[in-house]
């Protein structure tokens, strides 16, 4: 059975009431939700709740799945648009309407990344991961989205154009603009390290 | 030195469905320029370096397994029930109480058999010390089974310290307090999940203790009348 057959499966049971076909469809997805809620966020435990919500959002809307797109596909269109919502309510929490300096556009504000990445047990033993969350807090977070979509889910400009509502050529050259910028941050590591 | 053409030709250099002609005009021009293919070196080590990342474990978490089951709850003890193992023992037990409660007797006798059932006061109270042996039984099997669940969870929880302390191997000692949290945390999530447990089976199991006992009572009561 291939993989795809193997979603429908589960789904198809799940929704029949089988909680160990719905953990089964979790324990698939949940490792790429969750790495991808940590690139998004930069902490552990904004990644955590992002991926709780968006596997709510599966629970809530998994009648609602058609077979004719992939499953893969249905929920990082979930992720994504779970991330817009977090996004939107950081930017309610953290900025006060009389003196919001909203030119920044970055509404992850928290991210970590320059000073106060996660204790490293947290982040695994993995240094690497450590300069990929600091290359990506320089980044404005259209940027870091659109690199996320382009980089690590392999998705193409005009499925990226889709899911953010632009134009592809804006796509297009927002990618570039965000590997430009990367380009001088990985340098600039470099030549620290 | 720079080239006017650089931000557009790179830029469509990421692009999937790009014509061919395409394609080859731009291979052609990154050959020959010098200051575009410096540019498309360095722009792809920097993409280079964000896929160098390693995928992390995702922490304990419940799921939303409890959700589910709480939604999903109608049609579940039907089949959960009966397709485990644990009605097997309740279904013997209740067997020979009726066995026992009942006083069976077969009588063959020259018109065939006749099946009768007596019941006295003396044989009630008997069946008292027979129903307290029956649960005292009932019990040591309760706490054998409850240790064998501990032993289990023991293990699970080293290897979890296993684990944490393979990750924690270039943290310092200053760290040891941060996982010593973590540990913690994880221990209390596992313990709650057994807690759940443990009261559904204890729940159940005393369940099937109480209904002997007024059983019991009852039919007691029933014989003292007589
Ligand atoms: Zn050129």
């Amino acid at each position: 059975m291939s993989l795809i057959d193997e979603d429908q499966a589960l789904i198809a049971s799940a929704l029949k009431g089988s909680a160990y076909a719905w953990e089964k469809l979790v324990k698939r997805y949940e490792l790429k939700i969750y790495n991808h809620g940590l690139r998004l966020t930069g902490n552990s435990s904004d990644a955590m709740d992002l991926m709780q919500e968006v596997f709510l959002g599966v629970y809530r809307n998994l009648h609602r799945f058609r077979g004719d797109a992939k499953f893969s596909s249905w929920i990082f269109r979930i992720a994504h648009n779970k991330a817009v919502d977090m996004n939107r309510r950081k930017r309610l929490m953290t900025s006060s309407p009389k003196f919001s300096t909203d030119d920044e556009g970055d509404e992850f504000e928290k991210f970590p990344g320059k000073k106060e990445l996660e204790p490293e047990y947290r982040l695994g033993n993995i240094e690497l991961n450590v300069r990929v969350l600091k290359m990506l807090s320089e980044l404005s977070s259209d940027q870091r989205s659109i690199v996320e979509l382009k980089v690590f889910q392999s998705l193409t400009f005009d499925e990226i154009a889709e899911l953010q509502d632009i134009s592809t050529n804006t796509a297009k050259t927002r990618f570039y603009s965000a590997l430009k910028k990367l380009k001088v941050v990985s340098e600039k590591q470099n030549v620290l390290s | 030195m720079s080239c006017p053409k650089t931000h557009y030709l790179l830029q469509e250099y990421f692009s999937e469905n790009l014509s061919a002609v395409a394609r080859d005009e731009l291979d052609r021009h990154l050959t020959d320029c010098v200051h575009c293919n410096a540019q498309l070196e360095s722009v792809l080590l920097a993409q280079q370096d964000l896929q160098q990342w390693q995928e992390q474990r995702v922490p304990h978490w419940d799921r939303h397994l409890e959700l589910f089951r709480q939604e999903h709850r109608i049609d579940r003890p039907v089949s959960r029930f009966w397709l485990s193992w644990q009605w097997l023992p309740t279904a013997a037990s209740l067997a020979m109480l009726c066995v026992l409660l009942f006083n069976v007797n077969v009588i063959s006798n020259d018109s065939g058999f006749s099946i009768s059932f007596v019941g006295s006061s003396a044989s009630g109270s008997n069946l008292n010390a027979q129903l307290a042996d029956f649960e005292q039984a009932q019990r040591l099997e309760m706490q054998q089974l409850v240790a064998r669940v501990e032993g289990r969870q023991d293990s699970t929880n080293v290897q979890l310290l296993q684990a944490v302390m393979e990750q924690a191997q270039q943290s310092t000692a200053d760290s040891f307090d941060q996982m010593y949290a973590y540990f913690e945390q994880q221990r209390l999530l596992d313990l709650q999940d057994m807690r759940a447990g443990y009261e559904q089976l204890v729940d159940s199991d005393y369940e099937t203790i109480r209904s002997l006992q007024q059983l019991v009572n009852y039919v007691g009561y029933q014989s003292d009348i007589r």
